[in-house]
């Protein structure tokens, strides 16, 4: 990148216009990472950054009384005071606060935070010769170094890098939506939908076409009577991503569970849903032997090497602990 | 469109310290590069480049962001402070008295970051228990293990004047075991 | 004269006179510097660890915007080798040749009027290479490996016989992974070349050696060269090295002939300003029932970078920490095709001590004794290798002490006895005997017309508190208040001074600006000697005194006058004296110079589902003899634990299969932050030490070195896990 090309415009369609005519052109909003990759890292190469910043997407509505939605520029910091969130989404607020220092959590938006790329040490090493993610075909450097801080699940030999946000897993247990305004018009993505495995092409990460922007996100609010947390674990007290983390939301009605969102972080290469670990808790008593059962489910299959083991059994315990604290709550 | 989009540098106006400046640089300038390298003011302090130590800790807009991962271009018609502001009138900010009776820095060069912070931390009145400080200043490493010595200092300001807060709502509870 | 008051344990908390600088950014770190038409320096790395370069087109670079020059093998100058220093020999070259020992070694720097300019070109060099196998790892048998070699191994007594007629045969094997420095501040050069002189702002810990290396590298006489350092960013041993970054921006501004600034990037630093190496240690024991140590036997091996030698040594203070009859050490060094390791914060002792103090707790168990009970009866009332008195050692003190502020005596023996909901709770501790060291250090003090004194030496202030407790004790030794003295550190040109490092610099020093004092007073008796109108007429120094900005007679407090009056009458404007301290004990001595000494004591509490481990307290008492300032000294100690801490349970720096450092950021890296350190106790005991005028023992790093163990322990009392490797990740716990 021997020169960089500023622009910030004043509406989201010229923002759009802008990316879309460009293949060297990016949306810039808070910066945290894409800055550190493009400048420091030098491993993403944009030659124009569209600031859209200071676009008018922030803040939050609420739809319905039922859905929450958030605009995709409000910081991490400004959603994790909002009176809907700490009332009635706190494993939200919880990994909004465990997901980065304040000073990155003023910078960086919800938009951003759901298309962070990976901390992957092999990835962001341009000096790294083999990276599907980066250069697709050139193989994984990861899978023979020491990796400890990637994924297992939705893993293979391609590709083990670990999506690394706090926040999208408790939104992927909430069937969250994603609203997403193109050159082509406006769509909605289900979060779950939203991310694509790596498979055979890891540099694809999500169903995003080029010019395309985050401009909500829709979460569809639990019921009154859910209790949620969320439980990240990691090597050092703070301001660290996650080696396991698990978000879950109980309704629990005279011991028995009628209803359980659950997801996972810190193992998947995209924010892990526990879909068939919820199926199997709906309708049955909250116990540990239930919730040990469930965290099997949620961890069927891994894709492990000796540094990333300790994950599986790390991460079912996490689970298992998340959900005996809510049933002892709801108790 | 406050910029210029070809020749690859950007032009505009911030506010550094209370004080206009104008903006003409390399769009690549960070923030931090620019309070360093083009505006000469050094208290801010480069660390790791990577947003991963907190030493170029400023305030933007108001509010405690890390200046290395903002480019000074972002920066165009909005207002930043940095540690050369906390002294005023000759006199030193009550944190930056606590910090030197509490020993709270041993190199200093975590220093300005950490004080930053701090100032943040207490005009939100975050700072209700050492606990709830540790956890809001875990963006500010200090390599020399000043820590006990910051957050008591950071204490010492909050029982003072009375901005500890209550550890209420807005105290820190994360997610972390 | 009153030497100092040597009763005194411990020096007055006095605030850091350089406190002011640093709170409102003022103080000048070497990455600080500009000068008008500067122009910035960027380095490209090796992508391999072995092998040649076989090609390296540097065209795109050159012709990139602002770009200046880029230098690379094929162009640099030959440059003469860089000296031997008390530490060992200077780093190798890179640009010498086309060999690539490491990954992450220079192959070339690209100089441009904007650091964005210089940085960005960086990438557009193309560097090919014939890659050769790299070897790699600790134990790695293709390793050639030096044997005893810093010629410190020591034996004493029939080791192997009484290892074999022992009751508890302990035999152990720790390792410790490599640790990064990783000061915060990055690592700086800023060369700036005028008229055949340079001058250069350095990130060193020694600007005598900075001087010394760049001097001999490009052939000058040392008066050509000043190194200026009067702020540091940390170092923690990274410093003590004139690297060779350093060196290519001084040669860089000289092909210039322009200023050049060059910075490194925080993954730089991981490869370019060394290491704590990687370690192997065994540690056999022989130990009777009712706890006493019979014999040891202590082998270590750490690593070196290929054709790099540093100092780990390891096993140093393993025959004088107990008083075991006999004792035997090795020392192995093994070359690999790793970024040159250095020091890191007790070198050696760090790594001796963890696996020392974690032998002694083990076999505690296994005989049934409190871990301190078994230390305390093996305490070395003398120095063990000689048999001679020590000079200090209040270690019974620190134990005792420790052990009441940490509440020792209420914990149950039992692992896994203490808990609190999820969370099991352990306690564990480990003694220090750390070593001596000291090197010849000189110091200049004067005293002006404003009766104000002036201290001056090339040493640094690496945030230890030099400036301050320099201050305070020539403000001592002259009967000044601090703020009447003012001291200049950290510039080559001043009086020669040792390293910021070894815990030594302070007792270096204060014997330097203490002779230099006496030397001053001694030049104001002498301006007075024949002087009717003075009472201190024909006096000697030892029947005078100062207090108050006054020299009077030591038995007459009233008769007496203030330097100012001395020097006005006699036309002065100062009078200027020198001072040095050679440390280094006498032949003869009838005793045994001593370092610091502490007691430990750690309390973790380890999540039991889900392996975390958190240190809810840490205490340390020590005795390093007189301490200058209580509370600067205090900051060096939970500096130093906080240290310990990371070693303990965050700290690995990690090298894939192709020698490429894979966490080389402080997000990957982990140090530990604010959440991680709770409140630490700390409290000083014993009295001044009696080999040095002033008392001193250093404590810049012997709080680190019992932590890691105390942790340890503390683990395996709540857990029943006994872990050997460092660090302490929870998956070790899982």
């Amino acid at each position: 990148m021997s020169a960089l090309t500023y622009v910030r415009p004043d509406g989201v369609d010229e923002a759009i216009a802008l990316v879309s005519a460009d293949a060297g052109a990016a949306f810039l909003a808070g910066g945290t990472t894409q800055l550190d990759l493009l400048l420091k890292d030098g491993v993403i190469e944009n030659s124009t950054l569209v600031d859209i910043g200071r676009l008018p997407l922030t803040g939050t509505s609420l739809l319905d009384g039922a859905v929450l939605r958030i605009g995709a520029l409000t910081t991490m910091a400004d959603l994790a005071e909002d009176p809907v969130v700490r009332e009635r989404l706190p494993f939200v607020r919880e990994a909004l606060l465990a997901g980065a220092s304040i000073q990155l959590r003023n910078m960086a938006t919800i938009g951003g935070n759901l298309l962070q790329r990976t901390r992957c040490r092999y990835f962001r090493d341009r000096t790294v010769a083999a990276c599907n993610k980066r250069r697709p075909g050139t193989g994984c450097a990861a899978v023979i170094g020491p990796a400890r801080m990637h994924a297992i699940l939705g893993a293979d030999q391609n590709c083990i890098a670990l999506h690394a946000s706090d926040l999208c897993v408790p939104l992927v247990a909430l069937d969250a939506e994603v609203r997403v305004q193109g050159p082509g018009g406006e769509r909605t993505v289900p979060l779950t939908d939203f991310y694509v495995l790596p498979g055979r092409s890891p540099d694809v990460e999500h169903v995003l076409g080029h010019g395309e922007m985050i401009t909500h996100v829709d979460v569809p609010l639990p019921p009154a009577t859910s209790r949620s947390r969320y439980l990240k674990v990691r090597d050092r007290a703070s301001y660290e991503f996650a080696l396991a983390s698990a978000a879950a939301a109980l309704v629990v009605e005279d011991g028995t569970i009628a209803e359980a969102r659950l997801a996972l972080g810190g193992v998947g290469t995209v924010p892990w849903r526990a879909g068939e670990a919820e199926e199997m808790l709906r309708g049955v008593p909250a116990t540990t032997a239930m919730f040990r059962a469930a965290a099997r489910a949620a961890l069927r299959d891994p894709y492990t090497l000796p540094g990333t083991a300790f994950k599986v059994e790390l991460a079912q315990r996490t689970l298992v602990r998340v959900l005996e604290d809510l049933a002892e709550a709801a108790s | 469109m406050a910029t210029s989009s070809t020749t690859g540098r950007t032009t505009g106006e911030v506010r550094v310290n209370g004080e206009a400046r104008r903006l003409d640089l390399d769009s690549r300038v960070t923030l931090l590069d620019m309070l360093r390298d083009h505006l000469g003011l050094t208290g801010t302090k480069k660390g790791c480049d990577q947003g991963a130590c907190g030493a170029c800790t400023v305030h933007l807009d108001g509010r405690p962001v890390v200046s290395c991962l903002v480019l000074a271009a972002q920066c165009d018609g909005r207002e930043v402070r940095t540690v050369e502001s906390l002294a005023r009138d000759g006199r030193l900010h009550p944190l930056q008295e606590a910090f030197i009776r509490h020993d709270g820095f041993q190199c200093g060069f975590c220093t300005p970051g950490q004080l930053m912070s701090a100032a943040a931390l207490l005009a939100q009145r975050r700072a209700s228990s050492a606990d709830e400080v540790r956890e809001a200043m875990s963006g500010n490493l200090c390599r020399c293990g000043a820590y006990p010595n910051i957050v008591a200092a950071i204490r010492d300001v909050a029982e003072q004047n009375g901005t500890a807060g209550d550890g209420g709502p807005g105290a820190a509870r994360n997610g972390a075991a | 004269m009153t030497a100092v008051s040597s009763g005194k344990l411990l020096g007055e908390p006095v605030d850091r006179i350089d406190g002011h600088l640093k709170v409102t950014g003022g103080a000048p770190y070497p990455s600080d510097f500009s000068y008008p038409d500067m122009a910035h320096a960027a380095l490209v790395q090796s992508t391999v660890a072995a092998g040649t370069i076989r090609s390296l087109d540097t065209a795109g670079a050159l012709v990139a915007p602002g770009v200046l020059t880029v230098i690379t093998h094929e162009n640099a100058p030959a440059l003469a080798e860089g000296p031997m220093t008390n530490i060992g020999p200077s780093p190798r070259f890179p640009l010498a040749d086309n060999r690539i020992l490491h990954h992450g070694q220079h192959v070339a720097v690209v100089v441009a009027e904007t650091p964005e300019q210089a940085r960005d070109a960086a990438r557009l060099v193309r560097v090919e290479y014939d890659e050769a196998a790299p070897v790699l790892g600790v134990g790695n048998p293709d390793a050639p490996v030096l044997t005893d070699p810093y010629g410190m191994e020591s034996s004493r007594g029939d080791v192997e016989a009484a290892l074999a007629a022992s009751d508890v045969q302990y035999d152990e094997t720790f390792h410790m992974a490599p640790e990064t420095n990783n000061p915060l501040g990055l690592f700086a050069t800023v060369a700036r070349w005028e008229d055949g002189r340079v001058t250069v702002h350095d990130s060193s810990q020694w600007p005598a050696m900075a001087r010394q290396s760049i001097a001999t590298v490009f052939g000058l006489p040392e008066s050509a060269v000043r190194v200026l350092v009067p702020y540091l960013g940390g170092g923690f041993g990274a410093g003590l090295r004139t690297w060779p970054h350093a060196i290519l921006a001084v040669l860089a501004a000289r092909m210039l002939e322009r200023p050049v600034k060059l910075v490194l990037t925080r993954p730089q630093m991981f490869t370019s300003v060394g290491h704590r190496p990687e370690s192997v240690q065994r540690l056999r024991i022989g130990a009777t029932t009712d706890g006493r140590l019979l014999a040891v036997d202590h082998e270590a091996t750490a690593t070196r970078g290929a054709e790099e030698m540093n100092i780990e040594p390891i096993t140093m203070g393993t025959p004088d920490a107990y008083a075991w009859p006999s004792a035997a050490t090795h020392d192995r060094l093994a070359a690999l095709n790793i970024p040159n390791p250095g020091a890191m914060r007790a070198p050696g002792h760090a790594e001796g001590g963890f696996a020392l103090e974690s032998a002694l707790d083990e076999i505690s168990y296994r005989i049934g004794m409190d871990p301190l009970e078994l230390r305390l009866r093996n305490h070395a009332e003398v120095h063990p290798s000689t048999g001679l008195p020590w000079s200090s050692n209040a270690l019974r003190d620190c134990y005792r002490v420790g052990a009441e502020r940490f509440g020792w005596s209420a914990r149950p023996a039992e692992p896994r006895s203490l808990r609190d909901g999820a969370w099991l709770v352990g306690q564990g501790m480990a003694g220090v005997t750390f070593s001596r060291w000291a090197a010849v250090c000189r110091a200049q003090v004067s005293v002006g017309r404003d009766g104000a004194a002036l201290v001056r030496c090339a040493g640094t202030d690496i945030g230890t508190g030099t400036y301050t407790i320099t201050a305070q004790l020539a403000a001592e030794l002259l009967g000044l208040d601090v703020e009447q003295v003012r001291v200049e550190l950290g510039d080559s040109d001043l009086p020669l001074a040792p390293q910021s490092g070894g815990s030594g610099l302070a007792l270096a020093l204060s014997g330097a600006v203490e002779d230099a004092a006496r030397n001053l007073l001694r030049a104001f008796l002498d301006t007075v000697r024949d002087d009717d109108s003075s009472p201190l007429r024909g006096r000697s120094l030892d029947e005078v005194a100062v207090t108050g900005g006054r020299i009077h007679l030591a038995n007459d407090p009233s008769a007496g006058e203030d330097y100012a009056a001395i020097l006005d009458r006699h036309g002065l404007r100062e009078l200027v004296a020198d001072g040095e301290k050679d440390p280094s004990p006498p032949e003869g001595l009838s005793m045994a110079p001593a370092g610091a000494f502490a007691a430990q004591f750690a309390e973790v509490r380890v999540h039991e589902e889900l392996g975390i481990v958190r240190v809810s307290r840490l205490a340390s008492a020590v005795d390093a003899g007189r301490v200058l300032n209580e509370k600067t000294a205090r900051s060096q100690v939970i500096g130093a634990m906080v240290l310990g801490i990371g070693m303990a349970l965050l700290e690995e720096t990690s090298f894939d299969a192709g020698g490429r450092i894979a966490n080389a950021t402080l997000g990957d890296y982990l140090i530990p932050a604010h959440a991680d350190v709770p409140d630490l106790d700390v409290a000083f005991v014993g009295g001044p030490d009696a080999f040095n005028a002033v008392g001193v023992k250093g404590l810049g790093e012997v709080g680190v070195v019992g932590v890691p163990a105390a942790i340890a322990n503390a683990v395996h009392h709540a857990t029943g896990r006994r872990i050997r490797s460092l660090p302490i990740t929870l998956d070790k716990l899982l």
